[in-house]
């Protein structure tokens, strides 16, 4: 029986044309997507590496989860839907046979669509190489292997676990809507573990809760290198194991339950609701004796609208009683509120305060995701209600109009709309009450969600709504809805094509910010939403001629239809809206096209490849240096302009005589022009003006000779007119202007401006680029500094003006400030000569100062701008500046200037840069943090120590602009920064912020693109320079001693401080005096950190104690060891065979320090030589053990830094 | 007060014709649609009450051209269709309130009093206040009777009303039917004949998308009186029997078969006068369209 049930099930399904379509559009979509590149982040793995197959297959799997609900939701519910359940049930068939057969035919059936995913892989593979769309070397050999085993260790397990759920669903609720609900659940549970990746903690927490076990394998693969991506495969091993043997064995619970479960008659049974408590009207009437009544009817209008309004509050009801809508928003309500307190403000695993727009943005995270499933859901459900319990006879031959039925369902799902929108709110501010923090700001909350977001849920129904009234059909409306948007998202992402006005509902980003509120984000945003309101309105006019009301739905009726509708009130509301629609397009075009300029990703990688082949040539071309630079900058905040005037003082630096100026036309303002230029007073002539590639060259009057002076003038007026179809553009904004010296034009070529990716150069017929920078014995890389080869050092004055109720900052000190014409001014100047490499920045400040001595006893005034409200965290950044002033000033040299000051400025960027005497710093980034719990990681004070180290390295010793030389600028920063936290916290207490750089790192080369370069040689690599470079550092100085190493690094900056002339600092220079303090014992550490790629697999085995008689604890432990060298690309290229230096720890339970951070409590800490291979060591400590292990601290860069420290139990 | 139906015809996308040509003439009272499944009654039925249209042809009803007019016909229309579903939370009063509501009836206490008579009229009071998901089949039909009454029709469109009544509740809506003003037009659809000759002075019978015969059930039978036959032959015989004879019906009696032929004089050969009754005509009319096998 059970093969009968078995092979008429396939049969079934063999039949119908669903499965194929499923199988189609998996393998399409992995065919596109390894066509086009894979999923691996680099360049240098196989499109079609093992690695890219295993992780299409598991992303395939979760999108999967519809097409499960499709199949395994319907075997069992295709007899209730067809009332074959009342025969077919009756007939002598077991159970047992019954459902397995179903059961397997339909999960058969299910693999089989879901080995599109396989198939699409291997076609994709095959033919990617003559498609041209990746290059040809991309794809790597077949291997079979490569497979198999991703398909059974994942898409087998993943399908068995959804198609239980969804076929267990079913066969116990009889309802096919629960299959939609267990999906939305599956896809909770798997997002919950999501959010908890973030942090290192939780990860093999998360590797297990993942039923999809997508989380695992990125976790067990994160540190892959490209070479190791394409060879190696993921196995039944460490957590992926347990997590399949988990999820596995909780698929064959839920099969076994229902197999046990079900029967017929519980299938079969009459659902009849709960016995009414009324008492039952037991007086028997005699209905022939009735009369019914005569009634009064009215047919007016104001009838009509009143049915409109009840119908609307009746649907509106219907939908927020449905217990899977609620369902849906809880979970909606859960990952706001999720998101909320856990996303957008985390930064290094430390919260941000609960400010509103974090509670805002919390909407685009996985809210969204349930916003979209309720609008399209419940669109269709409300569009086919009546149809749906077949009553739509009924009611369609009603006396209502069909504007009441049909207005009556769109009302009440805008209804569901705004409702949506208010939960975003409620939720906000519930969430920051609970986090006591009581600043609601309801100005924000309702611009936001009601002039901005609900206008958006609007649009996103009335696609939904139309999309259902015209397909009228239930089912393929969702697809329908759904695949629009997969359309959509597809378009925009694999064919970069991102141009707004072309995608409905789309419109450029934007961000809210304490410090410029909505800022010049409100008119695109209305003029976007107005745009598609108007089409959304055109879709409901249509909507509403083609609402199907009556029983036919063939094409021709409905046109006939249609036809009869059409009315001049229509066609007048078509019209007007159309109107609309194109006018206001019109005028987004206006602004994005004509006052800015669109380009696509495609036609700026164009405009670099023509940049480089047409000006290259001019790359070492001679040009002046500026000595001395003199800068007029008048702000107008609210004009979004800003009008400069420079004078520079220009040597000619070379030994050849210089006929030409160059300039690079480019500015951070959409809207910039020269004005006015001169050469000592006069005029130049242009001789080539490239608008589109932004250069220009000048003829000079006279020939500037080697060592000649001149000065040059330049006026530019510059604005941000109108709104840009992506992007910030934020240079120039209402409160908390950022310019710098990129408003001016800068001199010559800029090598900066070129195509880096090699896969895009080899398409453009660009040599492969390996390096952005020169070696470093290039002389015109050592002749020039790093940050800019405009100039050396220069003197530096600044007159800057901006409007009256805003402070204006720029490097140097206040000479004086005045107002005039309504205006404020300030003038600036600073006393030495300092890098060429200026900000300005204006905002309505306020200030926090404080004064720091040195160690010759002379004040330096510490200032803090920051924005009114953000005083949380003004102390830790005091603390910050201060501590890294005293550090750099004890160990390397005196701080150069009297004065340090940190300000503050929007959030439209995330970082903080180091100007001369100047750290601007943005909003989201420190000021708002949350560092109340001590165990968070300070990075307020971290980045404040690392950006104030680079007055010393940067500012003071320059790098040039040779390969490596960013190391002495960032590496020595983060190094600085970590002995400051070093000092302020302990180093007991330091794992964290060094686990942090080494999973930077090997996360970083992880998606190396190019190769991984050596400390000494990377040139753009930022997890070399920061992760890799401030943990080398702080390990070296662990090795050999704080006071032996500064000493190398203050040798250095006597060297090579303020130095006038080239050559310019290199990474050698600081090697040189790394090595010349290096004990020769250590000689192989300090070779392999900054020569080597190389990486430790240390690893603790086991560790066990025993207590002794003497009170003592015998702790006994066996450890492992390994060191590999890599090449470039992440292929090992040989092993270490001496005895290396590592540190041996063993520590009792974690204590606090006297910030109240976790710190280790070592009982035995000591650094042993160690040979490769495996030791079996015995150490005798005074307490009771808890924790033992290999390189405690992870001071050593270890590919695996988890398994370092393992519980010692006893034995 | 006329419906009046004028050449009207219909071909579905499938390509199936569902009416061809239909002319009608409908007055008050009672007027039963016979037919059997899948003559095109349905089709008829939802095309008066405005659920579809027809490719040609037009409908009108006092005066109104239902087609042009579709809300005005709905005012006075009272439909019960021949599938419906419930929403199956609510319970039977609550959900004619809110019908009565839709039909206009914007008095509270008028559809309070006419929903009250309904339901004791179609003996639904005792359990008003049950949710329709528990209805059974009678319950839910007799519902669907009540809200076609609503709002004082003066068209009502009963789309095989009497199926999965009992035969107690069947009685009762004939009656509930035929008490139903004389200022109304009643529209009956059936295949049972019995429903048409006890309820209709006016009917007409329809197959395959064509009136074949239409009149009063009376007077039809009445052209039929003398000429139906009837013989018990065996089963075996009855494909000699259809050869030579223009027979109506078969039907099992007791083990052998009934036959009833029609023929202007008497046929002789064992057959013996039969009372000619509307099933008769009925089924001579039908059979000369399609075949009826009844065994």
């Amino acid at each position: 029986m059970f093969w009968r049930i078995f092979s008429f099930e396939l049969k079934y399904r063999l039949g119908r044309p669903a499965g194929y379509i499923y199988f189609s559009i998996l393998f399409l979509f992995t065919f596109t997507t390894v066509i086009y590149g894979g999923f691996s982040p680099s360049e240098k793995a196989y499109a079609n590496s093992a690695y890219s197959m295993s992780a299409i297959i598991l992303i395939m799997t979760i999108f999967s989860l519809l097409i499960s609900s499709a199949v395994m939701g319907v075997p069992i519910y295709r007899d209730l839907e067809h009332r074959t359940h009342t025969y077919l049930f009756s007939y002598p068939i077991k159970e047992r046979d019954y459902l397995l057969g179903r059961f397997l035919g339909s999960f058969v059936v299910l693999i089989f669509i879901c080995l599109g995913t396989q198939f699409g892989f291997l076609f994709g593979s095959a033919l990617g190489p003559y498609l041209g769309l990746e290059e040809a070397e991309r794809f790597g050999p077949f291997s079979l292997s490569a497979y198999v085993i991703p398909t059974l260790i994942f898409t087998l397990p993943n399908m068995l676990f959804t198609g239980a759920i969804f076929f267990a669903l079913v066969a116990l609720t009889r309802q096919v809507f629960a299959t939609y609900v267990g999906s939305i659940l599956l896809f909770i549970l798997y997002l919950v573990a999501n959010t908890l990746t973030a942090d290192l903690e939780y990860r093999n927490l998360v590797d297990l809760l993942d039923p999809f076990a997508l989380n695992t394998f990125n976790n067990t693969t994160r540190y892959w290198t490209p070479e190791e991506q394409n060879t190696l495969i993921p196995g039944l091993t460490g957590n992926i194991f347990w997590n399949r043997l988990i999820w596995l064995s909780v698929s064959l619970l839920i099969l076994a339950f229902v197999y046990l479960r079900f029967s017929f008659t519980d299938f079969l049974a009459v659902r009849s609701g709960k016995k009414s408590k009324l008492k039952e009207d037991t007086k028997q009437v005699q209905p022939s004796l009735v009369t019914i009544p005569s009634v009064n009817t009215y047919f007016t209008p104001q009838v009509f609208f009143r049915h409109m309004i009840r119908l609307a509050r009746l649907e509106f009801t219907n939908i927020i009683r449905d217990p899977y809508f609620l369902a849906i928003i809880l979970g909606g309500v859960l990952f706001l509120f999720l998101d909320g307190w856990f996303g957008s403000g985390l930064i290094y695993g430390t919260p941000s305060f609960p400010l509103t727009y974090y509670m805002l943005e919390a909407k685009n995270g996985t809210y969204i995701v349930f916003v979209f499933i309720i609008i399209i859901f419940y669109t269709g459900e409300t569009v086919h209600r009546d149809k749906s319990v077949h009553f739509n006879q009924i009611t369609d031959a009603l006396p209502i109009p069909n504007w009441v039925q049909y207005g009556s369902k769109f009302i009440s799902l805008v209804a569901i709309c705004f409702f949506l929108a208010t939960m975003v709110w409620i939720t906000g501010i519930t969430s920051q009450t609970i986090q006591g923090y009581f600043n609601y700001e309801f100005d924000k909350y309702f611009t936001d969600i009601y002039l901005i977001t609900f206008p958006r849920y609007l649009q996103l129904l009335m696609l939904a709504f139309i999309v259902h009234v015209l397909v009228n059909s239930k089912f393929l409306g969702h697809f329908i809805s759904i695949g629009i948007w997969l359309l959509m998202f597809g378009i925009r992402n694999i064919a970069e094509v991102d141009y707004n006005l072309f995608f409905y509902t789309y419109r450029p980003p934007y961000l809210i910010s304490d410090m410029n509120g909505f800022g010049h984000f409100m008119s695109p945003l209305f003029w976007y939403n107005f745009y598609w309101l108007c089409l959304g309105g055109i879709f409901i006019i249509l909507g509403a001629i083609f609402w199907n009301r009556g029983t036919e739905s063939s094409r021709q009726s409905r046109l006939a239809l249609a036809k009869q509708r059409l009315n001049r009130s229509n066609i007048f509301g078509l019209a007007l809206l159309g109107l609309l629609f194109i006018g206001s397009g019109g005028y987004i075009y206006y602004n994005t096209n004509v006052l800015n300029s669109y380009s696509t990703a495609k036609q700026n990688r164009l405009r670099a490849v023509d940049y480089e082949k047409k000006y290259q040539q001019y790359a070492l071309l001679s040009q002046p240096k500026v000595t001395d630079i003199k800068v007029w900058v008048d702000l107008y905040p609210y004009q979004r302009a800003v009008k400069g005037k420079a004078k520079m003082t220009l040597v000619n630096k070379t030994p050849d005589s210089i006929k030409e100026l160059h300039l690079d036309m480019n500015s951070p303002l959409n809207q910039s022009q020269i004005t006015s230029i001169t050469w000592n007073g006069a005029k130049m002539k242009i001789k080539e003006d490239d608008e589109r590639l932004k250069y220009r060259i000048y003829e000079l009057p006279k020939a500037m000779r080697p060592g000649q002076t001149v000065t040059l003038k330049v006026e530019i007026d510059a604005r941000n007119a109108g709104f840009v179809n992506s992007g910030f553009s934020s240079g120039v904004v209402y409160n908390g202007s950022f310019v710098n010296l990129g408003i001016f034009p800068s001199f010559g070529y800029n090598a900066q401006r070129e195509l880096t990716s090699d896969k895009y150069r080899k398409k453009y017929d660009l040599p492969e680029k390996k390096y952005v920078a020169p070696p470093q014995d290039d002389p015109n890389g050592l002749r020039n500094f790093l940050f800019d080869d405009d100039a050396d050092y220069v003197n530096f004055d600044a007159i800057v003006s901006t409007s009256a109720n805003q402070t204006v900052i720029a490097p140097g000190y206040v000479q004086k400030t005045w107002e005039e014409n309504g205006r404020k001014y300030f003038e600036y100047k600073m006393d030495k000569p300092m890098l060429n490499f200026f900000n300005i920045s204006s905002a309505e400040y306020a200030v926090s100062q404080d004064t720091w001595k040195n160690p010759s006893g002379e004040d330096v005034a510490i200032e803090i701008y920051h924005h009114p409200t953000h005083t949380y965290n003004l102390d830790r950044l005091n603390e910050g500046v201060k501590a890294a002033l005293d550090y750099c000033s004890k160990y390397y040299s005196p701080y150069q200037f009297r004065q340090m000051r940190i300000l503050e400025f929007p959030r439209y960027a995330n970082f903080a840069q180091s100007f001369p005497n100047t750290v601007p710093y943005a909003e989201s980034f420190g000021w708002v943090g949350d560092f109340s719990d001590p165990d968070d990681t300070d990075y307020a004070f971290h980045v404040t120590a690392h950006e104030v180290a680079h007055q010393w390295w940067a500012h003071q010793v320059t790098p040039s602009a040779t390969r490596g030389a960013n190391q002495i600028s960032e590496s020595m920063a983060e190094y600085s920064a970590f002995m400051v936290l070093k000092h302020q916290y302990g180093e007991e207490s330091l794992q964290k912020f060094l686990k942090y750089s080494l999973d930077r790192y090997l996360g970083g080369r992880a998606q190396e693109s190019k190769f991984e370069a050596t400390l000494l040689d990377n040139d753009t690599r930022q997890y070399v320079w920061y992760s890799k470079g401030g943990l080398v550092l702080y390990t070296l100085q662990d090795y050999m001693g704080e006071d032996t190493l500064n000493k190398a690094f203050a040798n250095f900056v006597k060297e090579a401080a303020f130095r006038e002339k080239p050559p310019f600092a290199t990474s050698g220079e600081w090697y040189e005096h790394i090595k010349a303090v290096t004990p020769d014992s250590l000689m192989y550490l300090v070779e392999d950190c900054f020569e080597k790629i190389t990486l430790y697999e240390n690893r603790t085995v086991e560790a066990e104690y025993t207590k002794m008689e003497n009170g003592k604890y015998r702790v006994t432990m066996k450890v492992d060891t390994k060191k590999k060298y890599y090449d470039g690309l992440g292929k090992e290229t040989s092993q270490g065979k001496k005895a290396d230096l590592i540190e041996i720890g063993i520590f009792a339970a974690d204590g606090k320090n006297k910030q109240g951070m976790t710190r280790k409590t070592p009982l035995y800490v000591k650094k042993h030589w160690l040979t490769p291979g495996q030791h079996n060591l015995e150490f005798i400590v005074d307490k009771k053990p808890e924790k033992a292990g290999i390189d405690p601290y992870n001071k050593l860069i270890d590919r695996v830094p988890d398994d370092n420290l393992i519980s010692v139990s006893e034995s | 007060m006329k419906l009046l139906i004028k050449d009207l015809s219909k071909t579905y996308s499938n390509g199936v014709q569902a009416l061809k040509d239909v002319n009608l003439s409908i007055g008050n009272g009672m007027f039963g649609l016979l037919g059997p499944n899948g003559a095109g009654k349905s089709s008829l039925m939802r095309t008066i009450a405005t659920l579809q249209e027809a490719d040609h042809g037009e409908i009108t009803f006092d005066g109104i051209n239902i087609k042009q007019d579709k809300q005005e016909l709905r005012k006075q229309l009272g439909y019960l269709p021949q599938e419906f579903g419930v929403y199956p939370k609510i319970t039977a009063e609550a959900m004619l309130v809110h019908l009565a509501e839709l039909k206009g009836i914007t008095s509270k206490s008028e559809r309070k009093e006419v929903v009250e008579a309904l339901l004791k009229k179609v003996n639904l009071w005792d359990v008003r206040k049950k949710r329709l998901g528990t209805y059974s089949g009678g319950m839910k039909q007799r519902f669907g009777i009540a809200q076609a009454l609503l709002g004082n029709p003066r068209l009502i469109i009963v789309d095989e009303p009497t199926a999965g009544l009992d035969p107690a509740e069947r009685n009762r809506f004939h009656n509930l039917l035929s008490e139903i003003g004389e200022n109304t037009i009643v529209i009956l659809s059936t295949h049972i004949v019995d429903d048409v000759s006890t309820l209709c002075h006016d009917m007409a019978i329809i197959c395959k998308g064509e009136v074949v015969l239409r009149g009063n059930p009376l007077e039809i039978v009445e052209q039929y009186k003398g000429k139906v036959w009837k013989k018990i032959i065996e089963k075996t015989q009855i494909e000699s029997y259809r050869q030579e004879y223009q027979v109506i019906s078969t039907r099992l009696v007791l083990g052998r078969t009934l036959i009833h032929i029609f023929s202007e004089e008497a046929p002789g050969n064992g057959f013996e006068a039969v009372e000619a009754d509307l099933e008769d005509v009925y089924f001579s009319e039908i059979s000369q369209k399609m075949e009826v096998i009844t065994v």
